[in-house]
């Protein structure tokens, strides 16, 4: 069994207890969430990366801010034609990712989305559900290659 | 010289938003909510509105193919559609799949088919009223379809082989670059299983795109009679095939010219390059 950060498993066991029906629901209330996640006025942050790539209908911004003990926290923009599933995604990862080390962000299996996500809805046409955690390990890979060289 | 002007062919097959905002309420009438966003009518909707998902509700969850007309029926009385009910259908992506909806409802002999021109996201950019409130349960009964009318608005693969042999006018709705075989998934898409890019030989490339505006709204019957009558050399009678990746932008063609532009034989090859693309010896073309 795969040990995920705290609060993400937490999210996670929510989520694998409800049934298809609440699972929407609540993907629902976190789509809705997601603006919360985005950087607020006055913040300052180790890395910008904002870009439009062909996996994601929009252009997606992800902002890390990392700590003395290398832990994140992560405020990502979304462009207006962003799916509903992958608003959702962004509010679920800030939310359970926050405070996570960067070395366990990068080990972190993308096997929980189903799990968050429910069956029904893993379909083709939305796999950009994988997209954030994607950007959120590159923008942790990116960081922590910095942070080797700057210590060579 | 004076410019020919033209109208639409049957533009009772439009309805605008302010129309609609007028007559919510319109008796024997349902509102269609169709996206390719999955969650989206749950996010909110056009008061009224019921959802049909193009995958879950219209095609059959084992074989490539629609549901029966069992289903069919199924699925109208569960949201209140009658044989005789009108159907608004809109969506999200210029209406993709609102014309999808509305081509598999003619599948089923659904005649009593309208559009919101612009879609969602006009209806949206107004400011007009959007709710979370699915509306009340409103049973209808419909009866089983005795068939469905696949020979008149589909095409299968040997039809668009034909088509493509006899030199008969295809239409490649998608992007230039998946008809030049540059690329075999239209930008912003994941791969969908394609094996080869090209199209099918003898093929017309008119991006579904061309047919609308950047409101999402369709361009006007003299703008699409260029594009379309004159640009691909249509004549009024002749038998049409529009193809896309998997039917859904071709189906908003199959619209264009069914309803906006009045031919008579259009038929959607919803296989579209899903099948052509990965079926062994398929011809392709490529061009540069």
């Amino acid at each position: 069994m795969n040990a995920y950060p705290e609060k993400l498993g937490a999210i996670i066991a929510l989520f694998e207890s409800l049934p298809e029906e609440e699972k929407r629901e609540n993907l629902i209330a976190y789509s809705e969430q997601s603006k919360k996640h985005e950087p607020k006025p006055g913040e300052t942050f180790d890395l910008e990366d904002v870009r439009k790539d062909e996996e994601c209908t929009d252009t997606v911004g992800v902002f890390l801010r990392v700590d003395a003990e290398k832990r994140a926290r992560f405020r990502i923009t979304l462009g207006p034609q962003v799916q509903t599933l992958t608003k959702a995604m962004t509010a679920i990862l800030c939310k359970g990712l926050d405070g996570s080390t960067l070395d366990e962000i990068m080990e972190l299996p993308a096997d929980f989305v189903p799990k968050i996500v429910g069956g029904q809805l893993v379909r083709i046409r939305s796999q950009t559900v994988y997209y954030i955690l994607t950007r959120m390990k590159s923008a942790s890979k990116v960081f922590l290659n910095r942070l080797r060289a700057a210590q060579l | 010289m004076s410019e020919t002007t033209y109208a639409y062919a049957h533009p009772e097959a439009l309805v605008s938003t302010e129309w609609l905002a007028a007559h919510l309420d319109e008796p024997d009438t349902r509102i269609v909510e169709s996206n390719e966003d999955v969650l989206l009518y749950s996010t909110g909707h056009i008061p009224g509105a019921v959802h049909i998902d193009w995958r879950e509700d219209l095609q059959d969850a084992l074989v490539r193919d629609y549901i029966q007309p069992e289903a069919f029926a199924a699925l109208c009385a569960r949201h209140g559609i009658g044989p005789d009910t009108t159907v608004i259908f809109y969506g999200d992506k210029s209406n993709w799949w609102a014309c999808y909806a509305l081509w598999a409802f003619r599948l089923f002999g659904h005649t009593k088919v309208k559009i919101l021109d612009g879609g969602r996201d006009k209806w949206v950019k107004e400011g007009r009223a959007m709710t979370k409130e699915k509306p009340l349960s409103m049973a209808a009964e419909y009866p089983v379809p005795a068939k469905r009318f696949d020979a008149d608005i589909r095409a299968f693969y040997d039809d668009a082989l034909a088509q493509s042999q006899e030199g008969l006018p295809l239409i490649d709705v998608r992007s230039p670059g998946e008809f030049k075989g540059e690329v075999t998934h239209m930008p912003e898409y994941p791969q969908e299983g394609v094996l080869r890019g090209g199209h099918i030989p003898g093929a017309h490339s008119v991006p579904w795109k061309t047919a609308v505006k950047d409101d999402a709204t369709f361009k006007s019957p003299t703008e699409l009679f260029q594009i379309y009558s004159f640009g691909c050399r249509l004549k009024s009678d002749d038998d049409i095939i529009a193809y896309c990746r998997i039917g859904e932008r071709s189906s908003h063609t199959w619209f264009v010219l069914t309803y906006l532009l009045g031919y008579e034989k259009v038929r959607n090859y919803d296989g579209s390059w899903t099948e052509w693309g990965n079926r062994v010896q398929a011809p392709i073309e490529r061009s540069t």
